[in-house]
């Protein structure tokens, strides 16, 4: 007994040993979160020790299921950036000097308000960001619109997904996509259209890699001009030539109505036809749509036009058909064409609206989705899909604000472009930019920093030598991600909080608090009387809920417990709709419907035949080349974070101009040289690198490295529709610095 | 025949052995033992004591020592493969997607691709070399422990620090891996474990949810119904 006694004993003393003995995990604990970069969204779990961030994992019960990129792993980096701005700075002299809050907050509110008084409303402006929390700009919106009474509230959001939304509301009659990022778990043809998943979203890219892994016959076609990493590992590349690929779509409507691909049945119950004067029967597209046959369009489109017909009859032929696009398709003078007909291809084959078949536009910004389109932040919105040009939906908002009917005006604002040049040309003479580098993501980037001077220039940011905060008279210290608390909203219509977990450093304040000591000072204490963050939710979330937007049941508290919701989600109970528009999962359509498009009166989507129409910027004997720009892997926008962690600058390295073998064998450039790149809109000069598998007559460039600004030769021509430039494609030329 | 049933029946082989000894022992009469008594071994003669000395030296001490040290090779050795893992009823659910044909889990993924020929899961889940056999043992043990005493409940979650050297040890010199540059930027926080390979490259099993008795995928997971 006495020897069973002591095994025993010596049994649980090495196990208790053991247990003694596991490592300790990376952090003391753990929070979840959002990810502050890209517009994927990704819930991550925060690992904190001694109220610092440790380490940062994708969160499992995400929808990214525990992915994150490299951009997401050095999160704990961000928070320790050098050079952040601890304190308020007022410029004395052309200098930024040291201020306190009172002064620099008193200076700003006097000087909106001597502008308001002696120039009008119109003369002050906002440009705001997707990446400030929902609170924030919702905040803005209302200080701005109800407040101040000018419409000037813009922000970046116009550069990136302005012609997604534009596209959306044309079709189905409101904005954001009718699917999610779930979907690309049952398709079984993925369509990539003018997006660069595996650098810029790559939780996604992931997504797309699990679904071809496990589903061998899930069939990638990338639609590039490049050959980006995405196009490279795609089943199928279309190199369309720069600014010519809404007549691909077209030529896919016209193969698959041609060859009777359409879901006939659908179309019936659910579709309308418009061309640009009103509805038109669906023969009467047919015959509109009828030029565009892949021989007509092969040539200019550069692409074969048995490879057109190949690709229509997959995508129609599919078992399930999903599209994900991005700034190819936006940045564009024909981005909201190609996002109605991005969307039209869908809806023209019944690909929608089940698992699998959706048309989704992917967002640049964590929170462009969220803070900025569903509140209305744009010059001609007001919030959850109303618009400033309508009366009815002015006094609606006026009457949730609590306002006097007829304050907000009836006018729309400057969209971003036009803001700056509003800037430039005077009529816009105080103006307010927060989280956000317009000196350095705007086209044509040289002239509009510039407009900046001749305003009244105030800037939040969170570092002081960005090139917007050189532009600022007066320059807020921002706090940053977990340094505040808020909402973010990302591309499938999912609501995401961000808990604070640390303090700012120094003096940084929340862009919140900026807001509403602003307000206050500015006279409109009373407006803006929710002045923390889960006050102003609750404000936002009860003026949605007798809308579509109705997220009513996502409240702080359920936030804080669920790995965000997705809206339509109008009661605590609700768990969110993954499929807009489909009865037993959008609470808006109604029993026995099967799906509805609720959006627009009819309560059908409509399709608009577009038809192509050339871009501005044509090649010619000056500029005989093409410039697009985009994104790489390990930095993010303009490099303001990014660019301050040496992991991510170490990989990504300073920005270059890739070039072709040929156009560089031409002009007697080699890997490495200074190359000199000229446009109608100014010159640059950068590093070129040569791509043996660049297409000759393109040159590519992304955006993040101040030092070699791209922007500054790219076009500035907008969307008729969208108002968001064309940054994808300025005909351009190069040659070898010094020569 | 596995290596792991020779190391079985070899156990099994030297445990009947001394037990036959052992009876052997008890049967021996002492009284007609003499130093004088000379016993014929074949290769040599010896004394009756000295084979009695001999007889109890194998029965006692060598034979236990041989089945032990065989059924210990066994505990070590033997339950490296998949289905020792299996065993124990929580890690079914691991199992189970690891051999689904349509799971997306980088297990799943391994595993299809004959990335991992055998032994799967102590592949993953033992660090390099002895000491990583070692501590991969004692927490053997110690999941023993709480599954034997019933300390645990479901799902069952990680603990500790998964090393990415698990990961590193067949990845970092492939060409691919190099050519990511920020394999490279990273290579000291990945070496020590402030970042996780499983960051970017995906979940390796079923997620917690899904491993919870009462989801959607539980009785799946579990081996049952599709």
């Amino acid at each position: 007994m006495g020897g069973l006694g002591a095994t025993t004993a010596v049994a649980f003393a090495s196990w208790g040993a053991l247990e003694l003995m596991v490592p300790p995990g990376t952090a003391d604990e753990w929070h979840k979160s959002v990810c502050r970069f890209c517009g994927t969204g990704c819930t991550v779990r925060v690992g904190m020790t001694d109220g610092q961030v440790v380490d940062v994992r994708g969160h499992e019960a995400g929808h990214n299921k525990g992915v994150i990129c490299v951009k997401g792993s050095m999160l704990p980096a961000l928070t320790r950036i050098e050079d952040r701005l601890t304190t308020p700075m007022i410029r004395r002299n052309g200098e930024l000097q040291p201020a306190s809050w009172d002064e620099a907050l008193d200076l700003v509110a006097e000087r909106f308000a001597e502008i308001r008084d002696n120039h009008g409303p119109d003369a002050l402006a906002y440009y705001g960001s997707g990446q400030l929390l929902t609170e924030e700009t919702y905040t803005a919106n209302k200080l701005f619109k109800g407040g101040l009474g000018s419409n000037n509230v813009d922000g970046n959001p116009r550069l990136c997904m302005a012609s997604a939304a534009a596209g959306y509301v044309s079709v189905f009659g409101k904005d954001e996509p009718p699917g999610s990022y779930a979907d690309i778990d049952y398709a079984d043809f993925i369509f990539i259209f003018g997006a660069n998943p595996v650098e810029c979203h790559p939780p996604l890219w992931e997504h797309v890699q699990r679904r071809r892994a496990s589903h061998r016959d899930t069939f990638v076609v990338c639609v590039d001009p490049r050959v980006s990493p995405t196009a490279r590992d795609s089943d199928l590349h279309l190199p369309v030539i720069p600014g010519t690929d809404l007549l691909l779509l077209n030529a896919m409507a016209q193969v698959i109505i041609e060859d009777d691909l359409v879901d006939h049945e659908f179309l019936n119950k659910h579709v309308l036809f418009r061309d640009q004067t009103g509805f038109i029967e669906f023969d009467r597209f047919k015959e509109l749509i009828s030029e565009y046959t892949p021989e007509n369009v092969a040539g200019r489109l550069g692409i074969g036009a048995d490879v057109i017909r190949h690709v229509a009859h997959r995508f129609a032929t599919a078992n399930a058909a999903t599209s994900l696009w991005t700034m190819g398709a936006n940045q564009r003078t024909q981005g909201t064409a190609i996002n109605i007909m991005l969307n039209s291809l869908h809806l023209l084959t019944g690909q929608i609206c089940r698992p699998g078949a959706t048309p989704f536009s992917v967002t640049g910004q964590p929170n462009a989705c969220g803070g900025v389109r569903d509140t209305g932040s744009l010059s001609h919105l007001l919030p959850a899909g109303r618009a400033v040009a309508n009366p009815q939906h002015r006094a609606e908002v006026e009457e949730r604000w609590g306002l006097p009917q007829g304050r907000i005006s009836p006018n729309p604002g400057f969209h971003a472009v036009e803001l700056f040049r509003a800037m430039e040309d005077g009529r816009v003479k105080g103006a307010l930019i927060m989280c956000t580098n317009p000196a350095q993501s705007m086209p044509d980037s040289d002239r509009y920093a510039a407009a900046m001077q001749n305003c009244f220039t105030v800037v939040s940011e969170i570092v002081a030598d960005s090139e917007t905060a050189k532009a600022a008279d007066v320059l807020l210290p921002a706090a940053l991600w977990v340094e505040k608390e808020g909402v973010m909203g990302q591309g499938e219509r999912r609501y995401q909080i961000v808990e604070k977990l640390m303090e700012p450093p120094g003096e940084a304040r929340s862009d919140l608090w900026i807001l509403t000591e602003l307000a206050e000072r500015l006279g409109y204490g009373d407006l803006i009387s929710a002045r923390t963050p889960e006050d102003v939710w609750d404000e936002w979330r009860k003026f949605s809920a007798d809308t579509v937007y109705n997220f009513e049941g996502m409240t702080y508290e359920r936030l804080r417990k669920e790995p965000g919701l997705q809206w339509p989600c109008p009661d605590e109970d609700h768990p969110g709709t993954v499929r807009r528009f489909v009865e037993g999962d959008d609470p808006f359509v109604p029993e026995g419907a099967g799906i509805k498009f609720y959006g627009h009166p009819e309560g059908k989507a409509r399709i608009t035949f577009c038809p192509y129409v050339p871009s501005p910027e044509q090649l010619s004997n000056e500029f005989p080349l093409y410039l697009t720009t985009g994104r790489v892997l390990e930095q993010w926008h303009t490099g303001t974070m990014t660019g301050r962690i040496k992991e991510l600058n170490g990989a990504a390295g300073p920005a270059v101009f890739t070039i072709s073998p040929i156009d560089a064998r031409a002009r007697g450039v080699s890997s490495g040289d200074l190359i000199v790149v000229t446009s109608a809109f100014g010159e640059v000069e950068g590093r070129a690198r040569i791509d043996k598998d660049m297409r000759p007559g393109l040159l590519f460039a992304a955006f993040y490295d101040a030092k070699m600004l791209v922007n500054k030769v790219v076009a500035d021509h907008v969307d008729p529709v969208s108002r968001e430039p064309e940054y994808k494609v300025t005909a351009a030329q190069f040659r070898k610095a010094g020569v | 025949m596995e290596v792991s049933d020779v190391f079985r029946l070899g156990a099994g082989v030297f445990s009947l052995v001394g037990v036959g000894l052992c009876v052997a022992l008890w049967l021996v009469r002492l009284e007609k033992m003499s130093a004088e008594r000379k016993i014929n071994l074949g290769i040599t003669t010896i004394s009756g004591i000295a084979f009695f000395k001999l007889l109890a030296l194998v029965a006692l001490f060598a034979v236990p020592a041989a089945t032990v040290g065989v059924a210990n090779y066994h505990t070590v050795v033997g339950v490296h493969d998949v289905d020792s893992c299996n065993l124990c009823h929580v890690m079914t659910p691991m199992i189970t997607d690891m051999r689904d044909p349509h799971s997306e889990t980088l297990a799943a993924r391994h595993y299809r691709h004959g990335w991992i020929p055998k032994d799967q899961c102590y592949e993953c889940h033992s660090d390099y070399g002895l000491a990583g056999d070692m501590r991969a043992k004692m927490e053997g043990y110690r999941h023993l422990a709480r599954y034997t005493t019933g300390t645990y409940s479901e799902p069952i979650e990680y603990r500790g620090v998964f090393s990415n050297s698990n990961c590193l040890k067949c990845h970092s010199d492939t060409p691919a891996f190099r050519a990511v540059s920020s394999h490279v930027t990273v290579a000291a926080l990945l070496k020590d474990n402030t970042m996780s390979c499983l960051n970017c490259h995906g979940a390796a099993h079923p997620t917690r949810e899904q491993r919870t008795p009462g989801s959607p995928d539980y009785d799946r997971l579990m081996g049952g119904a599709e």
